[in-house]
């Protein structure tokens, strides 16, 4: 449980770590929580020659509105996303994610910046970006580039971050008109990771149908993705129990479930059905 | 754990056959292979370095082919340990020519312990169908190039991902 020596630096601002970063992209790596890449070093599953420790740079942990979007800085913690009275009431989503996260200690240190650039498989945030269709902003040697949350998830742990860059930035257009959202989860229950994790929006038409549906999925493939053969079932549609019911046996189309010693590939497809529909329903219940 | 999988080359099953029994193909078309040596009739001894994300390892071990009937057919035992833990197993590997695609066919099992399968379990089977992925688009290409053309240049495995993780995703859907 000892990692093997490495040099650490905490740089001041961004642009020192996107140089510090620069020096060595293939032997530095970013720390912001920790809580995926120090357990992994003590165990020596990872061995990276510097840590760049970003957390400590104030002005990359912030939640603001600014026009019609949400600006997430990305080493904003999970507790303060948790406890956020802004987005409580713009994008309860968020917060109902944060808060489903391990435990407090947990909440308290890891990032959303953190969690989306490791893409666990089973991370929560992953599948709360993509169904919230956020952008997310990446800054490196050469400036600064957009990718869409759907283009972010490259594979198993594998995202389109490239050696040298930072994730600084989520952005998310702001819910507007008669909108839902849920987050339904099932913790695995010695971990906290999402066995299956299902992030929903909804946006609903004046007489109550669906206009559009968004639903992120973790736990269940090698990355998050979205739900598409489940969003096209309820778009348009008048979310009755048995049209939500049968787009949800949609979750896992194309998709080739995870299998572990907790749950078979069947089961886990079997509890993203379930919990696809439980979250379309909470999500559908939670509209004003 | 159960491993299996279809991949698609275009090219011949010979050709196919006989890329999957070259020491040098299958060093460039392994995943983090360092080294890969003949050690008799049909065992190599090789070392691999195998991880995703910032999670790596590095692993000693050995291939043995056996049951060998060119060109549809070969069994692979493999054993392997490094720091990260130990996994040993074996599986088929079947060929089946239809018209100008070489389908291959593998199905194994194999035993991961140690401290990669303790912690990272949930993850093993997915790192395996990635690395399985990597190494047939990469041997369908080498499979591919004509006798004496040389092979197509590696080391894109970064920007080639997010095309692979397309052709997975189109395998699974069948």
């Amino acid at each position: 449980m000892i990692p093997v020596p490495f040099d650490y630096q905490a740089p001041a601002t961004l642009d020192e770590a996107v140089s510090l970063l620069a020096a060595d992209p293939d032997g530095a790596k970013v720390l912001a929580g920790g809580h995926s890449l120090i357990p992994a070093m003590k165990l020596r599953l990872a061995q990276p020659q510097m840590l760049v420790d970003i957390a400590r740079i104030k002005s990359l942990s912030y939640i603001r509105e600014e026009g019609n979007q949400i600006l997430i800085g990305a080493t904003t913690t999970h507790y303060q996303l948790e406890s956020s009275d802004l987005l409580k009431q713009i994008c309860p989503l968020l917060p109902a994610c944060a808060k489903s996260i391990g435990d407090v200690q947990v909440r308290n240190k890891g990032t959303i910046g953190g969690s989306i650039a490791h893409s666990d498989p089973a991370g929560d945030w992953p599948a709360a970006v993509l169904a919230l269709n956020a952008d997310l902003v990446l800054v490196g040697p050469g400036g600064e580039r957009v990718v869409k949350a759907a283009d972010f998830f490259v594979d198993l742990l594998t995202t389109d971050l490239q050696p040298g860059e930072i994730l600084r930035e989520i952005r998310i257009e702001k819910p507007s008109g008669r909108f839902g959202q849920a987050y339904q989860k099932v913790p695995h229950p010695a971990s906290g990771f999402a066995v299956v994790g299902i992030a929903v929006q909804i946006a609903l038409n004046d007489d109550g149908s669906c206009k559009a549906a968004q639903i992120g999925v973790t736990g269940v493939g090698p990355k998050a993705y979205r739900a598409q053969a489940t969003e096209a079932a309820l778009a348009g549609s008048s979310l009755d129990e048995q049209i939500v019911s049968s787009a949800a046996t949609h979750v896992c189309d194309g998709v080739d479930p995870n299998a572990d010693l907790y749950a078979s590939a069947e089961y886990r497809c079997h509890l993203a059905q379930v919990h696809a529909r439980r979250g379309i329903q909470a999500a559908k219940a939670s509209v004003k | 754990m159960k491993l299996e999988g279809t991949h698609e080359l275009e090219a011949t099953r010979e050709r196919v056959y006989q890329s999957l029994v070259n020491p040098e193909v299958l060093q460039r078309c392994i995943p983090g292979c360092e080294r890969l040596e003949r050690t008799g009739d049909n065992t190599f001894a090789a070392t691999i370095r195998a991880g995703v994300g910032s999670i790596k390892g590095v692993f000693e071990g050995n291939v043995q082919l056996e049951d060998l009937r060119e060109p549809e057919h070969f069994r692979m035992v493999v054993n392997g340990k490094g720091a990260p833990g130990f996994l040993k197993g074996s599986g088929d590997l079947e060929l089946l020519q239809e018209g100008a695609i070489t389908k291959v066919k593998y199905a194994g099992d194999v035993q991961v312990g140690g401290t990669i399968a303790s912690v990272g379990q949930r993850m093993i089977q997915g790192t395996a169908k990635m690395m399985a992925a990597q190494f047939f688009t990469c041997l369908g290409a080498e499979a591919k190039a004509a006798p004496g053309e040389p092979p197509p240049k590696q080391g894109f495995f970064r920007n080639a991902l997010r095309w692979f993780s397309g052709w997975i995703k189109s395998i699974f859907r069948k």
